[in-house]
């Protein structure tokens, strides 16, 4: 799908969790990321973004909620931070899928070209992150193999030296490469845009649909966004808010990007 | 008229005690095939790295004398503005890679170069043929095996046209299949479209022949000259340049050919037993191991065998699942079927069996060799003298280095030091030979050797027919993530013709290293 489909999708469903603090809006984003990564992830070292955003999440919410506890505390204060993490959490749930569903770099090539630098800084620098991760694996399993415990304190140099250490010579080796092939020579032309699809531009309505709705209803106070914490009050849904949401999950019936199925043995 | 030329140049990294070049001229004309060879540290890739301005503009230290590429001084221009004339592929291949997707990184260079994009779309199709890698056009080059993007990493390069392709050690993680196609490829592009191509190479066997020059590499200093007379002087070279020098036959012969010629048709090697070790008792078991890797099925009912006392080559093409079978073995990768046994029982990781991954570098983190090996063998608990190890692997003068500051190939050596330090029965080594020069490829043969003397098992996952040649005692062929052949070396090797060492082809079955031969003709 095209990568601007794509930034569309994330932001209305971003938008979607910003305007609501209500856990079964929330729940149902949260759900549809769900299946729309599970559809269409992309595979790669962004695959992982996902369950890493998702941790992210939780961790977020967490700390959001134990802060309550440094004040005064009631069920109401709790729930109300409690709320106000799950949000974040979406935002940061949805963040994941965009990441874990898109190549960053086809993002990139959507820059206008005086932005082409430092779009691919930033694609590159996205890309680290995941890349880190996967290093992290191979060098936890090597350590394992020479009989180091690598949850011990003691072995964690064993860890972190040789993540760091290659982690800077790739990064030596990428600069290099990008210098030698012409990176930075200021004259640009761009191969094979991506095309426009139907189906990228039916995501794109029903994302527009779906955020409008969000939208409409925080500005008439309908739907009930932000259920009561003073006093603490069951959340209500409004069905038709809940369909909205459903409009999101039109990117996970597409079919998947092709040519991609069964990543090499190794 | 010469499309590379070095003029005396010499070359110091900062804070190094002796030139990494020096006082090198060379003049290198177009369409030309040019061999670099040498000792790893010998000063090959400061070469290379030279010829497109990488040193000095991304190293610093002391530059003298002056290259030109194409007419343009490189202490002048920046790699990047030498981008249309030269191309590199470095040797870690993955990476190099800046973009995600195959078809878009083959396209970059000629992005940035801003060339037409219809052209463009021409070239990237033209380079997707050439090296045969159209059914990955859509991947993405992280879910590639080493050997495609070693593939990718050269279409990449020469998709922006370049007058000269660099390239440091191009073959050294692909399959014998790979590396032929990738020679072929190259030998095309000289031949036929007049480009200068410039590679080092520590595996001889697969480009000797073929090169028109070759620069010879001892401590800094380059000398040039006719592929034969080079080999002959730095006393490197294939097989067939080893049993040359072991028969005393002048020139060196280079190829199989020549050496067929040289030698004469020999009676077959007495099958079987070529190199049979004396059965000790079971030491994996392997039954009916299938493996998965996400959506793919990687292994299918393997069942193997491996004795005390054996040595055991797996080959295979890239992808065939022989790093898949090493960890299942290791008990690092959940087998989805089928039981691993080490010793008769589940293995523990670094207990019953060390495996020493495709990269060093993952392993690596001490401050000297000698602190890598003592903190293995304090962590399980043995007496922590690295002496002993270091010796066995010919890497004892290393032990005050850092680990990371020694040459490419005894990377390998210290990383499987590391490794083999938990005196695991079972040894496993994942493609040790990249990066490895002669003299370290014997020093690991010769260390593969003791282990199995002194009672233990040795596996090794190699494209290196040479290496297996040379010590293995049986060769397991895996395709499609299946056993194909599992035997003696001098059956299941003299049978293949794509993992048929440089003897076999030149004298027949069953001969596998040039000192069998010598010391049958003379």
């Amino acid at each position: 799908m095209h990568p601007a489909a794509w930034i569309v999708w994330a932001t209305c469903a971003g938008l979607v969790a910003f305007t609501t603090t209500d856990p079964f809006y929330l729940g149902l984003v949260v759900a549809v990321s769900w299946f729309v990564y599970a559809a269409q992830r992309v595979p790669g070292p962004t695959e992982r973004s996902f369950r890493v955003f998702a941790i992210a999440g939780l961790v977020t919410m967490a700390v959001r909620t134990a802060l309550v506890f440094f004040g005064t505390v009631d069920a109401g204060s709790v729930a109300f931070a409690a709320l106000e993490g799950a949000r974040l959490a979406t935002l940061l749930i949805v963040f994941g899928t965009f990441n874990a569903v898109t190549d960053p770099f086809g993002v990139v090539r959507l820059a206008p070209r005086r932005f082409h630098e430092p779009a691919l800084a930033a694609a590159l620098a996205l890309s680290i992150a995941p890349r880190t991760i996967a290093m992290v694996g191979q060098v936890r399993e090597a350590q394992r193999l020479r009989g180091m415990h690598p949850s011990a304190w003691r072995a964690l140099p064993a860890l972190a030296v040789p993540v760091l250490e290659t982690g800077m010579e790739d990064a030596m080796t990428l600069a290099e490469s990008m210098d030698s092939r012409g990176h930075g020579r200021g004259r640009r032309t761009r191969y094979r845009p991506d095309p426009w699809t139907t189906g990228a531009v039916i995501v794109i309505a029903t994302s527009l649909m779906a955020a409008c709705a969000f939208l409409l209803a925080a500005f008439t106070g309908a739907g009930g966004l932000h259920p009561s914490t003073f006093p603490l009050a069951w959340p209500a849904a409004d069905p038709r808010l809940l369909a909205a949401i459903a409009l999101l999950l039109v990117p996970a019936s597409l079919p998947r990007r092709t040519n991609h199925e069964g990543a090499s043995a190794r | 008229m010469s499309v590379l030329a070095f003029d005396g140049v010499s070359f110091s990294y900062p804070d190094a005690d002796r030139p990494a070049l020096h006082d090198a001229t060379v003049e290198i004309g177009e369409g030309t095939f040019v061999l670099a060879v040498g000792a790893t540290g010998a000063g090959k890739s400061t070469f290379l790295r030279a010829a497109n301005g990488l040193v000095p503009h991304f190293t610093g230290g002391r530059f003298s004398g002056r290259v030109t590429v194409d007419g343009r001084d490189t202490l002048e221009h920046a790699p990047r503005a030498l981008a249309d004339a030269v191309a590199f592929v470095p040797q870690d291949a993955a990476a190099s890679f800046v973009l995600d997707r195959v078809e878009d990184e083959l396209a970059y260079g000629m992005e940035n170069l801003g060339v037409d994009p219809a052209h463009m779309r021409r070239r990237v199709e033209e380079m997707l043929d050439l090296l045969d890698i159209e059914p990955l056009r859509r991947r993405s080059v992280r879910t590639l095996s080493g050997g495609e993007q070693q593939r990718v990493a050269i279409a990449a390069a020469l998709a922006a046209g370049p007058r000269i392709l660099v390239l440091d050690e191009p073959t050294s993680q692909l399959d014998p299949q790979g590396a032929e196609h990738v020679v072929a490829a190259l030998q095309r592009l000289v031949h036929d479209h007049g480009i200068t191509v410039l590679l080092a190479e520590h595996r001889l066997e697969r480009v000797a022949g073929f090169v028109d020059l070759a620069l010879g590499f001892e401590r800094g200093s380059v000398a040039v000259g006719e592929p034969a007379e080079v080999i002959r002087r730095l006393a490197m070279g294939p097989p067939v340049a080893r049993l040359g020098r072991l028969a005393g036959w002048k020139p060196v012969p280079l190829t199989v050919r020549e050496a067929r010629r040289l030698g004469g048709r020999l009676a077959p090697f007495e099958l079987p037993g070529t190199r049979r070790a004396t059965p000790g008792e079971r030491l994996v078991h392997v039954r009916d191991l299938h493996a998965r890797h996400g959506d793919s099925t990687v292994l299918r009912a393997i069942d193997l065998e491996v004795r005390r006392g054996e040595v055991v080559a797996i080959m295979g093409r890239n992808g065939a699942g022989k790093t898949t079978l090493l960890r299942s073995i290791a008990g690092v990768h959940e087998p989805s079927r089928g039981v691993v046994a080490v010793d008769g029982r589940a293995p523990t990781p670094g207990v019953d069996v060390a495996l020493c991954p495709q990269e060093p570098e993952v392993v690596l983190f001490a401050e000297t060799v000698a602190d890598e090996v003592s903190s293995t063998r304090t962590a399980r608990g043995l007496s922590d003298d690295p002496a002993p190890l270091l010796q066995a692997l010919g890497i004892a003068e290393l032990a005050s280095q850092h680990p990371r500051d020694v040459s490419a190939g005894e990377r390998v050596l210290v990383a499987t030091a590391a490794i083999a330090a938990v005196e695991a029965p079972v040894l496993l080594l994942d493609e040790p030979t990249r990066g490895l020069d002669p003299s370290a490829k014997d020093r690991l043969a010769l260390f593969l050797r003791s282990h199995a003397d002194g009672g233990g098992a040795a596996m090794v996952a190699t494209h290196d027919v040479e290496l297996a040649a040379a010590v293995a005692t049986r060769v397991v062929i895996l395709a499609g993530g299946e056993v194909i052949a599992d035997g003696d070396p001098g059956a299941v090797l003299g049978d293949s013709t794509v993992f048929a060492p440089q003897m076999t082809r030149a004298f027949g079955p069953g001969w596998l290293t040039p000192e069998q031969v010598a010391e049958a003709l003379a």
